[in-house]
């Protein structure tokens, strides 16, 4: 009986201390794609990089959490953080009203638009001189999207009459576009450039749309996601934003990776 | 957790929209594939070496490496090649649904081929020096006495081949294909349910393999119907 006792207080003692332990460093599992560049990549040397890392790493400095990082595809992103596979989603995810049905986000800490990319010789008549979408010019493009983005949303409401592929990963759209299987791709201009336009296999494309920007589809930007009831943990998460914004950090970031500020 | 079951309900009609795909890539991939590997099995039985080596090297490699990888390396891979895409094969090879056939039917014909060489094998030899004694030719031999016990004793481990053909059609929602599976997929990632949605999934896929397995039975007993006769 003794010994029973004995036993069950060194566990006792184990799990109180495990408990501590965990409270006095915290630290938070962050999803995000890590395929994303340039905000969220792995170099050559397999380091993890980008401006979403930067601000991941830039909130856990100012909150005190040690932070864990987890790749995970983009059509699994919500599901494995509602399944707490991780805490947060800090990737490049646009704050919109219907992930807000399913989770809370932060602050923001990027703008959100969208721009199509094709062929520099194609000729299309696509937008009018107000950058407006002309639909009946659309008919029978095949467009390349990732599955489950706002960009695909925005398509499949506003130009329905448009051929809609959809792809697992944004390597593939580029891909697929090179290999003219899709006619134009709708992603994240800065991304586009930086990984496409201004590479080799790039060379024949171009922006064939300006910036897209419609609040109903891309939302206010681009927050940290985290599951809903954690209330506490998203003021900490804005108060940390806040800062970063206001001392520069974000701007900082950004010009790592591009020629301009992007929050 | 709570189980959505309405979106279920919602979300059943959605996904069988795909069922014409899945069976569409199953029905073709498995014709062509059941052609391509009769095909093989002729060159690897043939005795001669030059027919028989490159046989056992393409079943060695088809059999030997995951599909998806297959799937990968002619979608995303052979459009790598200039000459692929000048080639007349391009019309084909640029449609996701072209690739995904192409592969399928590869890859199951790897399969298929070795089962019918067990079923060629499996035919009892002195059926065949029977024939030989009443005068068959070789190739009549092969038709008339080893061809359809072959297949009789082929077709149990056959239809298990077309149930996992059936599953490996799935894999064709990598390649942006919208079959059962991409319209799940496509679903799960605007609900953000997957349990819902990839459980109703599986329902459907399961009824499938019940109705494969059960016309293969029907199809096993009809061939067999001289056996029950005697007993």
């Amino acid at each position: 009986m003794k010994r029973i006792r004995t036993i069950l207080a060194a566990v006792l003692a184990v799990v109180a201390f495990g408990v501590v332990n965990v409270a006095t460093a915290e630290t938070l599992r962050v999803g995000m794609e890590c395929t994303y560049a340039p905000f969220n990549f792995k170099n050559a040397d397999g380091e993890l990089m980008g401006y979403d890392v930067d601000v991941a790493k830039g909130v856990a400095g100012l909150i005190g959490a040690d932070l864990e990082f987890v790749c995970q595809q983009w059509d699994g992103m919500i599901p494995a953080l509602l399944a707490n596979k991780f805490d947060l989603i800090i990737a490049s995810m646009s704050i919109t009203e219907k992930r807000m049905e399913k989770m809370d986000f932060s602050d923001t800490y990027r703008i959100s638009v969208g721009r199509l990319v094709g062929r520099k010789d194609a000729g299309w008549e696509l937008f009018d001189d107000a950058g407006n979408p002309i639909p009946e010019n659309f008919a029978g493009l095949k467009v390349g999207l990732e599955r489950a983005t706002t960009y695909s949303d925005w398509f499949e409401n506003e130009l329905p009459e448009a051929e809609v592929v959809l792809y697992d990963s944004n390597e593939a759209l580029y891909l697929d576009l090179v290999n003219g299987r899709t006619d134009m791709i709708m992603t994240n201009p800065m991304k586009a450039y930086l990984r496409f336009l201004s590479k080799e296999d790039g060379g024949g494309f171009e922006f064939v749309s300006p910036q897209i920007d419609e609040k109903k589809y891309f939302g206010i930007g681009v927050g940290i996601g985290l599951r809903k009831g954690n209330d506490e943990l998203k003021a900490r998460l804005n108060a940390a934003i806040k800062t970063l914004t206001d001392d520069g950090s974000l701007e900082k970031y950004a010009l790592q990776y591009f020629p301009f500020a992007i929050h | 957790m709570s189980f959505d079951m309405a979106l279920i309900l919602d979300s059943i009609p959605k996904m069988l929209m795909g069922i014409g795909l899945t069976l569409q890539l199953l029905f073709l991939s498995a014709a062509l594939g059941l052609a391509l590997a009769i095909i093989l099995l002729l060159m690897r039985i043939s005795g001669r070496w030059y027919l028989a080596a490159p046989t056992m090297a393409y079943i060695y490699i088809f059999r030997g490496t995951p599909i998806l990888v297959q799937i990968f390396i002619i979608y995303y891979g052979l459009p790598q090649l200039e000459f692929v895409r000048d080639s007349i094969f391009w019309p084909i090879l640029r449609e996701p649904f072209g690739c995904a056939i192409l592969a399928l039917t590869l890859n199951t014909a790897a399969y298929v081929s070795e089962i019918l060489r067990g079923g060629v094998l499996g035919v009892d030899r002195g059926l065949k020096e029977a024939g030989a004694a009443l005068g068959l030719r070789a190739p009549h031999r092969f038709i008339y006495i080893t061809t359809p016990i072959a297949i009789r004793l082929a077709l149990p481990a056959y239809s298990n081949d077309v149930i996992s053909l059936m599953k490996s059609t799935a894999l064709a929602s990598t390649i942006t294909l919208l079959d059962m599976t991409g319209i799940a997929r496509t679903i799960v990632a605007e609900t953000y349910a997957p349990y819902e949605i990839f459980i109703s999934l599986m329902a459907i896929y399961l009824i499938l393999t019940w109705m494969i397995q059960r016309s293969f039975g029907w199809v096993e007993k009809r061939m067999s119907r001289h056996v029950r006769e005697e007993v």
